[in-house]
């Protein structure tokens, strides 16, 4: 039968409650945990209460009589329906928990917390039979409608019916789980014998209801329900003795018919809360229930007894294999209760809702679906159905994508929220602005880190500034507008110079400024209608634009300006930001404009800012700080990830400033939120950068992050230098030093894990230099293939840094011709040729003199002025000069490598520099005595194949006159001619080669000798560069003698400058032994 | 030793200062100091924190054992043991007197600590004299006492020492071998 439930309404406090319906139905009564006794007529009428005790915990109601079992231990009675108190029936030694009168109304038997069950008269409440055996707080108590038998439960797990003439037991089943108390049971178990004929016990157990069958005492049969799942609290027989009502913890309610055991009904409790009380109207056609939390409901439109219409097929509209999940009532085909429907109580929503969370098959299978189906008549059943489904199909279709995410706020790097009383302002590098906004008064205080820059400054806030810059040379303020008064942007220019050390503008109405920055001499401010503007510091106004969404942040840098703002909305907590980077030097241009901001997953932006350097970053709210890499194309590189130093989830650091040298990350650690509280003063501390490379643990990844941190780290020095600042060269090269050897760590580990292809492709990032250290390292540990790629890559390099050199060169022949000329005058004298002779021979012309520069000045080569032999002298020299400038500190080293892979390179047929050029000379040396010109010839049009071929023939014939002249000069410049390292390492040990091998030709003599020096210790070169040195600057050069001294040839290469420490001619590099 | 003595040494430990003046690197004969930048913590001797401080050139941060609540637990800790407990730093007292005398402002609860100071001052000194006397009554020939530091070492060293070598004299007077009364001095 369709029943309605009616919407529940609120009775009593939480707690238990008890629910009855007096003797005509008319009424319904609850009590409750507040002590009241409460009368309803109907669910929509305001109660009349009685107030029996301070709690109520059972009541019964019969001829005008209410019994309660109430907090004080007692069981009173109440006339009804006036409440009248009538007497106490009787009393425990704890409080009653269930009262119930018998069918006649004569008796009322009790049971309470202490193991008692009572029986006691109605009439004379003397007369009571105690009823001894349970060993737990009683639950429940019911009456044989035939007055012979008591059945209780209680918590110690049994349920007992005991004969109350004899006070005995008669049959004590242990059905229940074991509790120590009413409260703790998770079933109250109240049992029903069935009215009437008496012939049944309803007992419920867990989820099913027992059946017991009286005199037998057999447990005849089991109520139960697939869909029960929780504990049956309560169970009540109709009236009628036909059917069996029970409420379950979880508050489903089921109504079954008990000659076919089928479920006839099905109701949820509205909120799901257990009920604990339940009532069937004497008319049958109504059940009251209570739930745990004080509320009364109603099951309307039950009782009307099932008639026996064949089941309807109703299995054709639904699955077949609902039956497993259908009562057995559906799978026996006959199913006579369903068919009730016709009487189309087609209540809807208010039983269909419920059953909305059952599956689909249960409601097909629920009755209330069934029954409308049941009905013969279709159209009924039709018409069901469908309001039936109606309320099952989906409500309309939720949007399930992605949700847009709330762009963040504009705010300034570097301070608090806004909404706070005591607020920094701006936190960086220069000092701080505090601001104090309490009801008293609003005030700004500046404080200056270096208290050099200014004293500390406290104004009052009278215009409510918001937002503040501090920069070394202003403080720079912006309030928002009111309804009077426009936004204003005010500047306080302590480092001006005249007597006016403030200015205000306003902006325009409906502008508000939203983000502000100071630069080396400008102001920018990014107002709501989506313009920056730029103001110099000192007021004038200067150029604006539009930017391409609502700023979130800025920066400003010396003359950089950096600008984040919203490209687009972002999903799912996602912020979508670009950024632009702009140049306001005297050539304005945008270096980064408008790409997207790279941020970590669902994070937004909470500092952007310069490095003290320059350098562009920002850090995100996920504590990733990212750097502008500009070598690598202006893509932001993560440095650091703070978090990892955090200990808890909730620690974060609040970024002030990030510096590059030394490698500071300078922010103030928070425990629990995201920003510092102004007091207590927070300290600053500093944390390290740490590219997040791959295994950091290990040695090479160790290596691998120092080495791009390095270089990271040091991008500002090329881009400084580039902007025309000055740059610390010392760092610089001190940087470069650093990175070389980290390279050459790397190698070395590389070679050691025989991953020779990675040594090559480490070099390739070296310099010149190290590479030759490489090489060196490498044919020492025997690794020839490694050595010869590894050459080949030094030649490569030597000839990149020519064509560089080259170019160098010719930008400095421009920029310094008057000079060369008075040059040329002082080397008139010049006698011999150096060895970059070599180079002019290739260019041309005699190269008599012995030019003599000092090193590191400039000297031109000219094609055009080679005419002239200082000219070429000092045009190989310059280059030669060039070079050594062009590689910095010129060091011993670096002069042998060149030297070396100019020689290969002349084997092999290769331009080379013009040490090359020198060394190219060395190794003619020893062949220029025998046969001067020709070698000269081919080395000349191999080498520089600079300048045309008539030079070469010039030299050729140079070359030929300088055999003869230069000999005897060859002995005073000889004397004269500092002597390179490689000299007076040969003058030693020349006896021992000439001992070793006594029929070398001189030549050869040389070549030994420069393989062995080779071999030795770069300390030793050192040691004989600096002898040398020390000979050079106090001789004039002399570079020619040597090749043309029979005797004296000395295979050295003696060079003017510095560089010019080059020991070693190597003429075969990968041979080191030769 | 005189007291200005040990706090003369006590003023070479060191303490974490905020400057707010611009230095490079500075050379001195004890070690190098500095950079100094201004708003960047840098560890410095105390005696130029003080003189900082006092030129108004720098905050001084206390140092990490000088908290309430540490030195609350370091004074129950030394009243329950009997032996001297280590002690936060081995011129705790000084550094407390000459930290709290010139730059209170820059050391939260600077009255409380004093206090607490003061007390855990007072228990050791009193531990010490107890041990001094059971020391004497007792003529122990050694003792060794751990976690004592310099000022409190010298508030007893001349006390204890000349009552020593009295007592070694007339102890000495009192064998019979030197009723030649010949005694050296000390």
């Amino acid at each position: 039968m369709p029943c309605e439930r009616k919407t529940m309404r609120y009775g009593h406090s939480e707690g238990h409650t008890e629910v009855c319906f007096d003797d005509t139905g008319k009424f319904i009564v609850t009590c409750g945990n507040d002590g009241d006794v409460r009368i309803w007529e109907n669910l929509d009428d305001d109660p009349k209460f009685i107030t029996v005790g301070e709690k109520a915990y059972s009541l019964a109601l019969k001829n005008g009589k209410l019994v309660t079992a109430s907090s004080n231990n007692t069981v009173q009675i109440h006339t009804f329906p006036d409440g009248d108190p009538d007497g106490i029936l009787t009393r425990f030694t704890t409080n009653a928990t269930h009262v119930t009168f018998n069918s006649s109304g004569s008796r009322v038997a009790a049971g309470s917390s202490d193991f008692m069950v009572k029986v006691v008269e109605m009439s004379d409440s003397s007369q009571q039979k105690t009823l001894r055996g349970h060993e737990a707080p009683v639950l429940s108590v019911t009456f044989d409608p035939k007055d012979e038998f008591l059945a209780s439960s209680s918590c110690d797990g049994s349920v007992v019916v005991w004969n109350i003439e004899d006070q005995t037991q008669v049959i004590s089943w242990p059905l229940l789980q074991k509790t120590n108390d009413v409260s703790n049971a998770s079933s109250l178990c109240r049992l029903a014998w069935q009215p009437g004929a008496a012939k049944l016990l309803a007992v419920p157990v867990e989820s099913k209801v027992h059946l017991y069958e009286r005199g037998s005492w057999d447990h005849v049969s089991t109520l139960s329900d697939d869909l029960l799942t929780q504990p049956l609290n309560v169970v009540v027989w109709s009236p009628c003795g036909r059917f069996l009502a029970a409420g379950s913890v979880g508050g489903f309610l089921n109504v079954w018919d008990v000659n076919s055991k089928l479920c006839i009904e099905r109701q949820k409790h509205e909120k799901g809360f257990t009920v604990c009380g339940l009532a069937w109207s004497p008319s049958g056609s109504q059940i009251a229930y209570t739930d745990t939390e004080g509320c009364l409901g109603m099951l309307d439109g039950l009782g009307t007894p099932p008639t026996d219409k064949p089941a309807k097929d109703y299995d054709a509209l639904f699955d077949d294999d609902d039956d497993g999940v259908m009562d057995e009532g559906l799978s026996d085909g006959a199913s006579p209760v369903k068919k009730a429907v016709a009487a189309d109580d087609e209540e809807d929503d208010d039983f269909l809702m419920p059953l909305t969370p059952f599956a689909r098959h249960a409601d097909t299978g629920s009755l209330k679906l069934g029954q409308d189906k049941f009905g013969d008549d279709d159209d009924d059943a039709g018409s069901a159905v469908l309001a039936a489904a109606a309320p099952l199909l989906p409500p309309r279709p939720v949007y399930e994508g992605p949700l847009p995410s709330a762009p963040q706020k504009a705010f300034q790097p570097g301070s608090t929220p806004a909404h706070l009383t005591h607020r920094f302002m701006m936190w960086n590098s220069v000092g701080i602005v505090r601001g104090y906004n309490d009801e008293q008064d609003n005030a700004i205080d500046v404080e200056f880190h270096d208290s050099a820059v200014h004293h500390a400054m406290h104004l009052t806030n009278s215009l409510g500034h918001a937002l503040a810059d501090l920069s070394q040379e202003a403080v720079l303020l912006a309030c928002p507008s009111t309804d009077e008064l426009a936004s204003k942007l005010q500047c306080l220019h302590f480092s001006s110079w005249d007597t006016n050390k403030e200015w205000m503008v306003d902006l325009p109405q409906g502008e508000d400024a939203r983000a502000l920055c100071l630069g080396q001499g400008w102001a920018a401010v990014a107002t709501s209608s989506l313009m920056l503007r730029l103001f110099s510091v000192g007021g004038v106004q200067r150029e604006m634009f539009s930017l391409p969404g609502p700023v979130v942040c800025m920066a400003g840098h010396g003359e950089q300006l950096l600008i984040a703002y919203h490209r687009a909305t972002g999903f799912d907590g996602e912020q979508v930001l670009g950024v632009q980077l702009l140049q306001l030097s005297r050539r304005k241009r945008q270096i980064i404009s408008g790409e997207p901001l790279p941020l970590s997953r669902r994070s937004h932006l909470s500092w952007l800012g310069f490095t003290a350097e320059g350098t562009p970053c920002y850090v995100d709210s996920d504590g990733v700080v990212r750097m502008l890499n500009r070598s690598l194309g202006n893509t932001w590189t993560p440095v650091c990830n703070t978090r990892d130093t955090c200990k808890s989830k909730s620690d974060h650091y609040w970024v002030v400033g990030v510096h590059e040298n030394p490698q500071q990350l300078r922010c103030i650690p928070c425990k629990g939120s995201r920003y510092p509280p102004t007091l207590p003063r927070p300290a600053v501390a500093i944390l390290p950068f740490k590219l997040p490379l791959c295994q950091t643990s290990t040695e090479k990844g160790q290596m691998e992050e120092q080495f791009w941190r390095s270089v990271l780290f040091h991008n500002h020095h090329s881009f400084l230098s580039s902007s025309g600042y000055e740059v610390d060269e010392e760092a610089r090269s001190q940087s470069q030093k650093e990175q070389q050897e980290l390279l050459m760590k790397m190698f070395a580990l590389s070679c050691k894990l025989e991953r020779e292809f990675r040594c090559v492709e480490l070099a390739e990032l070296m310099t010149h230099n190290v590479v030759t250290l490489a090489i060196r390292y490498a044919s020492r540990s025997r690794r020839l293939a490694l050595a010869q790629r590894l050459s080949e890559l030094a030649l490569e390099k030597a000839s990149q840094i020519q064509e560089e050199e080259e170019e160098e060169e010719e930008e400095e022949k421009r920029q310094t011709a008057g000079y060369s000329g008075h040059r040329q005058q002082e080397e008139e004298e010049g006698e011999e040729r150096e060895e970059e002779e070599l180079r002019e021979e290739e260019e041309q012309q005699e190269t008599e003199e012995a030019a003599e520069t000092k090193p590191g000045q400039f000297h031109f080569v000219h094609s055009s002025e080679s005419e002239r032999s200082t000219e070429a002298a000092e045009s190989s020299l310059s280059v030669f000069d060039v070079q050594v400038l062009g590689s910095g500190k010129p060091s011993a080293s670096s002069g042998q490598p060149r030297v070396t892979n100019i020689l290969d390179s002349m084997t092999a047929g290769r331009k080379s520099a013009a040490l090359g050029g020198s060394a190219g000379k060395s190794s003619k040396n020893p062949v220029l005595k025998p046969l001067a010109p020709r070698p000269k010839t081919k080395t000349q049009s191999t080498l520089l194949q600079l300048t045309g071929s008539n030079k070469t023939k010039k030299s050729q014939e140079s070359a030929e006159p300088q055999v003869p002249p230069p000999a005897p000069p060859a002995e005073n410049t000889e004397n004269q001619r500092p002597k390179t390292g490689f000299q007076l390492w040969l003058e030693e040990n020349r006896k021992s080669i000439t001992a070793e091998q006594p029929d070398l030709e001189e030549m050869d003599v040389i070549k030994e000798a420069m393989g062995r020096f080779r071999a030795l210790s770069a300390e030793e070169r050192n040691e004989k560069a600096s002898d040398e040195c020390v000979e050079k600057r106090f001789k004039r050069r002399d570079y020619s003698s040597w090749r043309f001294s029979g005797e004296e040839f000395k295979g050295q290469i003696s060079f003017r400058g510095r560089s010019a420490q080059l020991k070693t001619i190597h003429f075969n590099k990968l041979n080191p032994n030769s | 030793m005189d007291p200005s003595e040990v706090e003369f040494l006590a003023e070479k430990e060191m303490v974490k200062i905020i400057p707010n003046f611009s230095l490079d690197k500075i050379y001195l004969i004890g070690g190098d100091l500095g950079p100094f930048n201004p708003g960047l913590p840098v560890d410095v001797p105390v005696w130029l924190a003080l003189n900082l401080k006092q030129r108004q050139k720098c905050r001084v941060i206390p140092p990490e054992w000088m908290d309430v609540e540490k030195l609350e637990e370091m004074r129950e800790l030394e009243r329950k043991e009997e032996a001297f407990t280590p002690v936060p730093s081995p011129y705790y007292m000084e550094l407390t007197k000459l930290l709290l005398n010139h730059a209170s402002d820059n050391i939260p609860k600077a009255d409380e600590i004093r206090t607490l100071v003061k007390d855990i001052w007072d228990t050791r000194i009193a531990k010490l004299r107890l041990s001094a006397d059971s020391f004497i009554s007792q003529q122990e020939a050694h003792a060794k006492l751990d976690n004592l530091t310099l000022m409190e070492i010298n508030t007893i060293r001349a006390f204890f020492l000349d009552s020593l070598n009295c007592m070694y004299k007339l102890r000495s007077n009192l064998q019979p071998g030197s009723a030649t009364g010949q005694f050296t001095d000390f």
